[in-house]
C-alpha cells in the first residue's frame, strides 16, 4: 500500500498537526476564561465602594438620630451654609495659576490659542470637581451652584464680577488626587501647555477659600411641595 | 496509520508541555493555517486512498499551505480585505469533499 512509503513523513506531519491543534485549543481556552475572571474583579470593587458607602450613610443616620433636636438643625444649617458657599472654607487643597502664553505666536496659528480662555478655566475646574474638590474659587469668587465662568470681552466673568489673568483658582479636596488630574496625560495641563499657556498648581496644607459675597434672590421660583413632576 | 496516531499524539503533549499560547492579534493567522494542516492531512490520506500518494508533494503542500494561507491572510488585513473569511470557506469545503471521498472509498472498500 502506498501509505506505508510515507510513514515516517506523515508521522512528522500529525506531529506538527497535533502540537499546532492544542496551541489553538489552549489560546481559546484562555480568551474564555480571561473574560469571566475581569468581571469577577470589576464586580467586587463595586461591591466593596457600595459597602463603603452604605457604612458612611450608616455612621451620618446614627449621627443624627443621637442629636437633639437643636443640634440637628443646627449640622443641617453648618451643611448648607458649606454646601451654598455662605460662609469661607479652609482646608488642604491646591492653588492653581494659569497665565497668557509667554510664547510669540506664530504667523499662521491663531493668536486667541495663546491666550487663557473661559473654556480652559472651565475645563481645569470640571477637572477639579470631578476628582472630588469640595469648593472652588477663581479670583476670590466662590463657585456656587449658580456661579458661572464666561467670556467677557478680554475678561472672564466669575459671579457677574471680570476678572484677568493671571487666574487663581483655589480648591479644597484631597491634594494628590487634584493635583494629578489636572497633570494626567492627556489632560487640561498637557493640552494648554501646547500653547505654552502657563498652568501651575501648587498643593499646600491650608488653603483658604472666600464666601459668596453677594445676596442670591430668587425672585421667579418658588418651592415646590410636589416629590414627583405631574403632567 | 499507527505513525499518524503517535505523531498526534507527541505533538499534543509538546503543545500541552510548552508555555506559551498565541498572542490574540495572531490568533485569526494561526486559525488558518492550522485549517491549511488539516485540508492537506485530509488530502494526504485521500491521495493515499486513491493511490497517488507522494510523501515529497504532501510535505511541501502541508508547509507551503499553512504558511502562504497565513501570508494571504496577513496580506489582507493590511489592505483591508477580509481574506480570512475566504480561506475558511476554501479549506473547510474542501476538507468536506475529501471526507467524504475517503467515506466512499472506505465504504466500496469492505
Amino acid at each position: 500500500m502506498q501509505l506505508e512509503k510515507g510513514r515516517l513523513s506523515i508521522a512528522c506531519v500529525c506531529m506538527v498537526l497535533g502540537f499546532m491543534l492544542v496551541i489553538q485549543f489552549k489560546s481559546t481556552e484562555d480568551i474564555r476564561a480571561s473574560q469571566p475572571s475581569q468581571r469577577v474583579e470589576e464586580l467586587a470593587a463595586r461591591l466593596h465602594q457600595a459597602e463603603a458607602e452604605n457604612k458612611e450613610l450608616e455612621a451620618e443616620i446614627r449621627d443624627l438620630r443621637g442629636m437633639s433636636g437643636d443640634a440637628k438643625s443646627e449640622k443641617i444649617t453648618d451643611d448648607i451654609m458649606m454646601i451654598s458657599g455662605m460662609t469661607p472654607l479652609e482646608g488642604p487643597g491646591v492653588i492653581i495659576t494659569i497665565d497668557d502664553s509667554a510664547k510669540k505666536a506664530k504667523m499662521e496659528n491663531d493668536p486667541n490659542l495663546y491666550l487663557v480662555h473661559d473654556e480652559d478655566i472651565l475645563k481645569v475646574v470640571n477637572e477639579l470637581r470631578a476628582a472630588g474638590a469640595e469648593a472652588l474659587s477663581i479670583n476670590g469668587q466662590r463657585l456656587t451652584a449658580n456661579s458661572e465662568i464666561r467670556c467677557a470681552g478680554p475678561t472672564i466673568s466669575v459671579n457677574n464680577v471680570r476678572s484677568a489673568p493671571p487666574f487663581e483658582i483655589r480648591a479644597i479636596g484631597d491634594k494628590d488626587n487634584l493635583v494629578n488630574s489636572i497633570n494626567m496625560r492627556g489632560g487640561v495641563a498637557d493640552s494648554l501647555k501646547v500653547w505654552g499657556i502657563n498652568l501651575t498648581i501648587q498643593p499646600l496644607d491650608n488653603v483658604w477659600i472666600p464666601a459668596y459675597k453677594a445676596t442670591t434672590k430668587y425672585k421667579l421660583a418658588t418651592t415646590s411641595s410636589k416629590e414627583e413632576e405631574t403632567k | 496509520m499507527i505513525y499518524a496516531v503517535v505523531g498526534l499524539l507527541i505533538g499534543g503533549a509538546l503543545g500541552f508541555l510548552v508555555p506559551f499560547g498565541i498572542p490574540a492579534g495572531y490568533s485569526s493567522l494561526f486559525s488558518v493555517a492550522l485549517m491549511a494542516c488539516m485540508d492537506s492531512v485530509f488530502g494526504g490520506i485521500k491521495a493515499a486512498c486513491s493511490g497517488t500518494f507522494d510523501d515529497k508533494i504532501f510535505i511541501s503542500g502541508f508547509f507551503t499551505n499553512s504558511l502562504m494561507a497565513a501570508f494571504l491572510v496577513y496580506v489582507g488585513d493590511r489592505l483591508g480585505i477580509d481574506l480570512y473569511y475566504v480561506a475558511l470557506l476554501a479549506f473547510g469545503l474542501r476538507i468536506f469533499n475529501n471526507l467524504g471521498f475517503i467515506r466512499q472509498h472506505l465504504l466500496k472498500k469492505h
